[in-house]
């Protein structure tokens, strides 16, 4: 009994402890290393804040270096595939141009309606013009952070928390901000949670992403009107970000709310930032 | 010195291991993700390659490469390098207390490295506030168990190629 004791002991010693042929450093000393990383994530102080951001800006250019052939490849892919349903996309667009045609009419009355109806209660129209554009560097979509990589950080005066539209859409918030690069954490997440509000049912909730699968509206009054159809907009609450960002559209299927977005977050390749929080900072 | 033929492909297949180390950091493809299921081809090679033969890759490599993904995956740095770690480390025991190597000793010594570093890397996310997926956590590892035997027989190929 004591002799398999022993030998487990040596065996556990002999493979975490020993330096193997051609290895600098024992498993021993890099677990301890990566648990120092992993404590030093949960401080921040400037230097250690320059040293992440040194560290992630380099390794998102050379991520973006590797993974061009794979991105060339795609396009090419995707290019066979458009030319192969061409025909169908040719009659498909044809109908829905006769139906914006018709809408373009209608639209145009609404918009004069809703300005004059503005204008008669007096509202402040704030708008979006506090935007900065930016390009998708990356978006390798982790099974645990649905998230993209952005051109600008720092150097644009981007911050932690700013809303990200994909043109006049919300599509998620800052959440690591590095000289020449921020990540952007999407409206799909797990770990997403934002305040909307629902129109014209004006119910307040919040918006719960779960991954791959539909947004859900939670903490919803339990005797809600919310109906297939509905708008849903950011709330404003909290004064995290800007009233009336544009989300998506409410879908009710078996009693369960899911919001349905405007955007699609695979098909994004620009986005605006939404530097109103930095403004009202200062 | 010059290079032949023979010595360039062999320092090739030498080198690929730590190729696709790196390769699948950078671009991102450590869970490869289909629509039913995922397979974590980061922890099959960490696996293989240490349990088979070491001096390919060396640990300082492993570790680089989980930072390289904590940061492509957007994870707080240190959790894949952990969890790989511990990959290495189960792979290098079972090393040391195992004489014959055969596909069914490799596939079921796999399970404990699995188990380990699923738990490790749950812990890690867990205190680090970040939502898990326990569901997809499961099916990742029961899948990537499963592969376990294809991806075995492609870098065995790898492996005669590197001693032929």
């Amino acid at each position: 009994m004591e002799t398999n004791r022993e030998d487990f002991g040596i065996a556990i010693r002999s493979a975490f402890l020993d330096k193997g042929t051609k290895q600098r450093f024992s498993l021993f000393v890099l677990i301890i290393l990566s648990i120092i990383f992993l404590f030093a994530e949960t401080i921040e102080t400037k230097p250690l804040n320059y040293l992440r951001s040194f560290i992630k800006d380099t390794i998102y250019r050379g991520s973006l270096v590797v993974s061009i052939p794979f991105k060339n490849f795609n396009n090419i892919f995707e290019n066979i595939n458009k030319h192969m349903n061409l025909y169908n996309n040719y009659n498909k667009l044809k109908v829905e141009n006769d139906e914006l045609k018709n809408n373009i009419s209608k639209s145009d009355f609404l918009e004069l309606e809703n300005a004059q109806l503005r204008k008669l209660i007096e509202e402040q129209v704030s708008s979006l013009s506090n935007l900065v554009s930016a390009r998708i560097m990356l978006d390798k979509q982790s099974p645990y952070l649905n998230s993209l990589i952005i051109n600008i950080g720092s150097n644009k005066n981007i911050k932690n928390g700013m809303a990200v539209l994909d043109g006049k859409n919300f599509i998620g918030r800052i959440v690591d901000v590095n000289f020449f690069s921020s990540r952007i954490l999407l409206v799909a997440d797990l770990n997403s949670k934002i305040p909307v509000i629902s129109e014209p049912s004006a119910h307040h909730a919040i918006l719960t992403g779960h991954g791959k699968n539909a947004l859900s509206l939670e903490y919803l009054p339990e005797n809600h009107n919310i109906k297939d159809g509905d708008k849903v907009y950011t709330s404003g609450k909290e004064g995290i970000f800007s009233p009336g960002i544009p989300v998506g559209i409410v879908k009710i299927e078996k009693n369960i709310v899911t919001v349905s977005l405007f955007s699609d977050l695979s098909q994004i390749t620009f986005v605006n930032v939404d530097l109103e929080g930095l403004e009202k900072d200062r | 010195m010059t290079y032949n033929y023979k010595q360039i492909k062999f320092r090739f297949f030498e080198l690929l291991p730590l190729l696709l180390l790196f390769f699948i950091s950078l671009n991102g493809n450590s869970i490869i993700g289909l629509k039913y299921f995922s397979i974590n081809i980061h922890y099959i090679l960490v696996y293989y390659w240490v349990l088979r033969q070491p001096r390919s890759l060396g640990y300082g490599f492993i570790f680089l490469s989980g930072i390289i993904s904590d940061v492509v995956f957007g994870l707080p740095l240190g959790i894949n390098a952990l969890s790989l770690l511990v990959i290495a480390g189960t792979a290098a025991y079972i090393r040391v207390v195992t004489v014959r190597v055969t596909l069914i000793n490799d596939w079921i010594s796999f399970i404990p490295a699995l188990l380990i570093a699923n738990f490790v890397y749950f812990l890690s996310l867990y205190f680090s506030n970040y939502s898990v997926d326990y569901l997809f956590l499961l099916k990742n590892s029961v899948f990537t168990f499963i592969f376990y035997p294809i991806l075995w027989a492609i870098f065995s190929l790898i492996l005669n190629l590197t001693k032929s």
